[in-house]
């Protein structure tokens, strides 16, 4: 075994000040990339060019052109449109629904992004949830969870398994096919799906499937009844405006916290979503949406009178013009860091933010103060037409009854052809991964499936720089000889083991790494290193990469997945369902995994 | 309703101002009773209440909870009084307590040092020496303190509207002086100072319920709408249930919401 260099030392310390930062988050992961990408040539442990040989590698490029290729897809509406037929074919029965939108997900989820997948079909699940009357947390952690499992159906269905060929190009070893991890993804896919269709009434929240409303889901801590406020119609009395100073919409929210959709201004003009600096007349019919103990209590200090029903605004509030919403914020909105002021949303939308729900709070005073996050749910009132234009601008999901096909599907046969050469290029030709997908990507920009500006907006650069950042680090790792080193210190503290065994250790060590620092960093560190130690124990060093790329995956026991984020609020889980179900599912990959490739590589 | 409050130097009369003021203006007087209040309520020794406000926090003090949890129990006691009294406050710190609410009239007496130390020998019997070490080190232990928890000096006059030289002027001139401004545009009661008071001992009240098991968290009301803020999230549920006990306890409370992701604004309690 060789001595400890101080360039190992270096290494190690780069690789603790890496795994430090991603856990504590004072800045972003792709920042913490971004300062290795610099420090490592600074310090001279890796030249200058290998620093950057992230940017232009095969793992880089493969990623750029599948972001783009699905955003692509996106736009043709062709994957909205898969949800009819699924839902023909899978009927009635809850059990048979899940199945099939989990198996439609994991399926686009294999040549896609798992997060795009997530966010795209989470409008459709919050449609068939209404429909069916399925509680949406029976339904979302399941398809969440196959989202991220159908990540590792091919080698391009999530970034450990799109790295794992660079990554392995150092030590010389035969590179993966596209489609190798297929039978592993496929049983890891099909086994998550079982646990919940059998274990789903232990591991799932049952939630409460509401009837008429489908607006609550579940336990919500901040709401002693699970009262969400109803609409009231109510008016002013005569003599509201005299000896006071003008009340405005705002200071009765701020007041009562019930929330004014629609407000007559005298002697008729009737309006929806009022701004919130209106002020209120004397004698004017308003529209309320809160809870019955606050709007009886405004009524009561300000003078008003409620009324039965709607009378005035029957037909302008008319569920066909107008509704509720819940709207989750995306991964990428421009909401995210802001607050509903700071970014005119009233002006700019006209709908009426009613609510925000973020983990199992919700908001209701003092909203105004609140900087999102994705994953929150807003709770939004107004009519369909301003929800339209809101659901257009990008940044919230949320499915309106409306929803038509905005987008191009007469470029969906396009689409498809070119993601249909893709695959050909690679699994007939042998051509390279990066450069197949990159020239789908190109083919659906000509054929103008989507422009190359759209293209180019719908790169995240956030795992760009996130991958590009940590490659140069794994280089590292490898160059100074660290990695056999630690590699080394390893074995000789467990000596010798069966290579089943061996697996099974990295398996697990690959699930807690990525719970902490994000699968991209945990493959990249572990790679080299598990791969020395396979090579030390005489064990098959593929074999040992390929565990880390999919068990990186593994990553259901806390909500620190994208997909999970992002389905928490919607959901209305907590922490706890997480680990109830996500220990499950996580020890079931762990077994699965291991007996697949056993059965298939026979190691 | 209306407050003033009297900081003083120690042994400068300030008490003797504060029960004339209060005599004059048919103001009731709070100082060391409102500690035992607050002390009964909440079933805290009085000594350890009259520790934590009048010894300034040491180095290690700032990672003990307890003087915190014990200046939310004594703020709980005097918001309380002060919502529906007409009080004249001269206790320690009352600069401190009953920072964040508006309407309340700060008044400052001092004296010099040398007049100080004059009448201090005279009361205890000691000599010059001792009765000026005596004095130094009160000042000293008062300066820490209002400079740990409000970033200023005591001597600040910023930190006070009327600030009085009680050996340039004598106490009934002090007294005018201080009832005058107290019955001018800027300090009188309106509707919405008093809801403000209202709030705040609302605030104060839930805190106090709070704040033994919940070290940090700041608590805002407006309108009788309470948002507790807190940042640690672990103890979520626990503190939704303790929550739910506060509600029924504290009445005047129309909706309780919990926020964790926000940071504190700065008119927390």
């Amino acid at each position: 075994m060789e001595p400890l260099t101080t360039d190992m030392i270096l290494v190690m310390a780069m690789i603790g000040l890496a795994v430090f930062l991603f856990v504590v988050e004072w800045v972003r992961v792709d920042v913490v990339a971004i300062l290795m990408m610099v420090i490592l040539p600074l310090l001279h442990l890796v030249t200058p060019k290998e620093a950057f040989v992230g940017m232009s590698s095969n793992a880089v490029i493969s990623i750029i052109a599948v972001i783009i290729i699905g955003a692509g897809l996106d736009r043709t509406g062709i994957i909205n449109k898969l949800v009819k037929p699924v839902m023909a074919l899978a009927g009635k029965s809850s059990s048979r629904i899940i199945i099939a939108i989990s198996l439609t997900v994991a399926g686009i989820s294999s040549f896609m992004q798992n997060i795009g997948a997530a966010a795209l079909f989470l409008p459709a699940i919050q449609r068939i949830s209404k429909m069916q009357k399925i509680p949406l947390s029976r339904l979302l952690m399941p398809v969440g969870f196959s989202a991220i499992l159908g990540g590792t159906i091919t080698l391009v269905g999530c970034s450990p398994l799109i790295l794992l060929n660079d990554l392995l190009a150092p030590f010389n070893l035969k590179p993966f096919g596209l489609f190798d991890v297929t039978p592993i993804g496929l049983a890891l896919v099909a086994s998550g799906v079982a646990c919940f269709i059998l274990f789903g009434r232990f591991i799932l929240p049952q939630g409460e499937s509401e009837e008429g409303t489908g607006d609550d889901h579940g336990a919500d801590h901040n709401i002693a009844y699970s009262d969400q406020g109803e609409m009231y119609e109510l008016t002013t009395p005569e003599d509201f405006t005299h000896y006071r100073d003008p009340v405005t919409i705002l200071d009765l929210r701020q007041r009562y916290l019930c929330n004014i959709v629609a407000m007559t201004e005298p002697p008729d003009f009737k309006t929806v979503s009022p701004a919130p600096e209106t002020a209120l007349h004397s004698g004017i019919e308003i529209v309320v949406h809160g809870r019955k103990e606050d709007v009886d209590r405004m009524a009561a200090a300000e003078g008003m009178t409620v009324k039965d029903r709607l009378e005035t605004y029957q037909f302008e509030l008319d569920t066909s013009k107008s509704g509720l919403v819940e709207a989750v914020v995306a991964p990428r909105s421009s909401l995210i860091g802001k607050t509903l002021p700071e970014v005119n949303f009233q002006d700019r939308f006209r709908v009426s933010p009613l609510s925000i729900f973020r983990q199992d709070e919700t908001y209701r005073a003092e909203m105004r103060d609140i900087r999102f996050k994705a994953g929150d749910v807003i709770r939004l009132f107004g009519t369909w037409k301003r929800l339209k234009t809101l659901q257009q601008e990008g940044g919230l999901l949320f499915s309106i009854p409306t929803d038509t096909e905005y987008m191009r599907p007469e470029k969906a046969i396009w689409a498809c052809i070119w993601l249909v050469v893709a695959l050909v290029m690679i699994m007939a030709f042998n051509i390279q991964l990066s450069v197949s997908l990159m020239t789908g990507a190109l083919g659906m920009i000509l054929t103008r499936v989507l422009t190359v500006d759209e293209a180019y907006q719908s790169v995240d650069w956030r795992t760009i720089f996130l991958l590009a950042g940590l490659i140069p680090l794994g280089i590292a790792t490898e160059k100074t000889g660290a990695a056999a080193w630690i590699a080394h210190s390893v074995l000789s503290l467990i000596g010798t083991v069966s290579p089943i065994v061996l697996l099974s250790v990295i398996g697990v060590l690959s699930t807690l790494f990525t719970l902490v620092i994000s699968n991209v960093g945990a493959t990249v560190l572990l790679v080299p290193l598990v791969v020395n130690m396979a090579i030390a124990a005489h064990a098959d060093p593929r074999m040992a990469a390929l565990v880390v790329g999919l068990a990186t995956s593994n990553s259901f026991v806390l909500p620190t997945h994208q997909v999970n984020a992002l389905y928490m609020g919607p959901g209305r889980y907590r922490t706890f369902d997480f680990l109830k179900a996500g220990s499950l599912v996580s020890i079931v990959f762990l077994v699965v995994m291991i007996a697949m490739i056993s059965l298939i590589y026979g190691v | 309703m209306a407050i003033i409050t009297i900081s003083r130097g120690s042994y400068s009369m300030g008490v003797i101002v504060a029960e004339k003021v209060a005599q004059r203006l048919g103001y009731a007087v709070i100082s060391r009773d409102l500690l035992l209040d607050a002390s009964d309520r909440f079933h805290i020794p009085e000594f350890k209440l009259i520790r934590a406000i009048h010894d300034a926090p040491g180095i290690l003090e700032r990672f003990s909870h307890n003087k915190q949890a014990y200046l939310a129990y004594i703020r709980a006691a005097l918001t309380e009084r002060a919502s529906s009294d007409n009080v004249v406050y001269h206790g320690l710190a009352g600069h401190i307590l009953l920072k964040n609410i508006e309407g309340v009239l700060k008044v400052r007496i001092t004296a010099d040092m040398s007049y100080r130390v004059a009448r201090e020998m005279k009361r205890e019997g000691i000599s010059e020496k001792e009765a000026r070490s005596i004095l130094e080190k009160d000042d000293q232990q008062r300066r820490k303190w209002t400079k740990n928890l409000h970033g200023a000096d005591p001597w600040d006059s910023n930190l006070y509207d009327l600030v009085i030289r009680i050996d340039r002027f004598k106490a009934d001139d002090a007294v005018d002086f201080i009832c005058q401004a107290a019955e001018s545009q800027a300090f009188r009661t309106t509707e919405e100072s008093l809801e403000k008071i209202r709030d705040m001992a609302l605030a104060c009240r839930v805190k106090a319920e709070l704040v033994d098991e919940f070290h940090n968290i700041g608590v805002t009301c407006h309108f009788g709408n309470v948002v507790v803020y807190t940042k640690d999230k672990s103890r979520g549920a626990k503190l939704h249930k303790q929550i739910e006990a506060v509600r029924t306890t504290v009445g005047g409370i129309y909706n309780l919401e919990i926020h964790s992701a926000a940071g504190f604004p700065p008119d927390a309690v």
